[in-house]
């Protein structure tokens, strides 16, 4: 089984697949997305899923690659079958995450997640998932935070029935906002919810693409309580565990697809 | 053309219509600020909403969904999964990692820029444009700009709200492309 792990630097965070092929999958991915050759084709997995069994697609990544991967799911289940396709998504929404390196500065491995929306059965993949977990949670509201946050929540709060609510950057919700301030690595930065959009007693689920030191989701998670909402559980798509985005949330719940 | 004119969806584009809020003078005096948000509040009129983009679009064989940036991003996911469309956002500048390409564009006072990813549309695609609003049509029509150059073939721009007196459909007409919204909005200055 392949496992992901990470380790810091002082400067550097480097992401490592333990496999002979990683620096040629990390270039292959790279590469035949942003190269104008037919190529390109296979990191959007164009090619039709088949309905029963197992999955086959033609990401670059996956290729050469034994996709299993541990993730932080929710408790197993006795149906094996059950964790097997479980298992068999997880790998396929891992597979279609590519790596940017040195983005937005030197020595940062990106995250990227545009490419799982170019798989439409790994999106719907990332979302059920979700959406299994907290359909029967009695969640009213979904929280996502600006940019990324707004492609993951919206689905979801559709899906299980919850009101979706935009946390922005400061000066982009019109009308009355409250506003949380947080700390970066160096200085600050500043999360805004519109007065009104929650009221006290819902039960909330906060939603971003990625938790990294937590520092954003802390913020959202202080917005909602300041007005009286339960926040539930955060979710993500990734998790970056060197970070400690983990520890940060304290007593509040992650779950996480990928880890 | 708009739901509006589609007799049947009466209902639904009334309950739409009145969860959105207008609010004066942002992001500066003169502007009524058509505001979404409340209708992502209201499941029921949300869910409406992307129900008749979808009843719309679910068999003109769209296989690309671009989103603007940010509240393109709440209505493109949900129409693409529908359709099992790709979904590629549209970006300011710098936001996006890795390769990209840009498409500057004038507003009324300066310009500013959308950049899309290298590779994430191809030739032959068949692209829906989605974001919030429509006001002069200059956002789309970089939007289509960018899909265009990429080969992929622009079906429809779809808004949940049009200003017309904006005339941003005009725009897109002249650029051969049609729009469909769901609500027309009045621009009024503030005159009170």
């Amino acid at each position: 089984m392949d496992t992901l792990k990470i380790f810091n630097s002082n400067v550097v965070i480097q992401r490592f697949f333990y496999s002979g092929n990683f620096v040629n999958q990390l270039k292959l991915t790279a590469l035949s997305f942003s190269s104008t050759c037919p190529k390109k084709r296979s990191i959007s997995a164009s090619t039709a899923p088949v309905g029963t069994g197992g999955r086959h697609f033609h990401t670059a990544a996956s290729n050469h690659r034994n996709t299993s991967c541990f993730s932080h799911m929710a408790a197993p289940t006795s149906d094996g079958h059950k964790e097997d396709v479980k298992d068999d998504r997880i790998s396929r929404i891992t597979s279609a995450i590519r790596v940017i390196p040195d983005f937005p500065k030197p020595g940062i491995l990106f995250q990227d997640i545009t490419t799982l929306l170019l798989d439409p059965v790994a999106f719907k993949d990332t979302i059920d998932l979700f959406v299994e977990r907290y359909k029967d949670k009695d969640i009213s509201v979904v929280a996502g935070v600006e940019a990324r946050g707004f492609i993951f929540g919206p689905p979801i709060a559709l899906a299980i029935g919850a009101k979706f609510v935009p946390m922005r950057k400061p000066n982009k919700l019109p009308g009355a906002v409250i506003s949380q301030e947080y700390s970066l690595e160096y200085g600050t930065d500043k999360i805004e919810m519109h007065v009104g959009a929650v009221q006290e007693g819902e039960r909330a689920l906060v939603i971003d693409d990625l938790i990294a030191t937590g520092g954003t989701l802390c913020a959202a998670i202080s917005l909602l309580e300041r007005v009286g909402v339960k926040v539930v559980e955060c979710a993500c798509v990734i998790e970056l565990p060197d970070l400690k985005g983990r520890d940060r949330l304290g007593d509040k719940p992650l779950f996480v697809l990928v880890s | 053309m708009s739901a509006g004119e589609n007799g049947g969806s009466g209902g639904c584009i009334n309950g739409i219509k009145s969860a959105l809020r207008v609010i004066p003078n942002f992001p500066k005096p003169g502007i009524m600020f058509q505001d979404i948000t409340t209708l992502l509040l209201d499941p029921k009129a949300f869910k409406d909403t992307i129900d008749l983009f979808v009843e719309r679009y679910k068999d003109k064989d769209i296989s690309v969904i671009v989103g603007i940036e940010a509240r393109g991003f709440i209505f493109g996911p949900p129409i693409a999964l529908a359709i099992g469309a790709k979904f590629v956002p549209l970006r300011k500048p710098k936001k996006l990692p890795g390769e990209v390409i840009s498409e500057k564009y004038i507003l009324e006072y300066g310009s500013d820029c959308l950049e899309m990813h290298v590779g994430a549309v191809e030739s032959g695609d068949r692209a829906l444009v989605v974001d919030d609003l429509v006001a002069t049509g200059g956002t789309l029509c970089a939007a289509m700009n960018l899909l265009e150059r990429a080969g992929a073939e622009v079906v429809e721009c779809a808004c949940v709200i049009e200003v017309p007196d904006l005339k941003g459909r005009e725009r897109l007409r002249s650029h051969g492309k049609p729009l469909y919204v769901l609500v027309e909005s009045q621009f009024e200055p503030n005159s009170q």
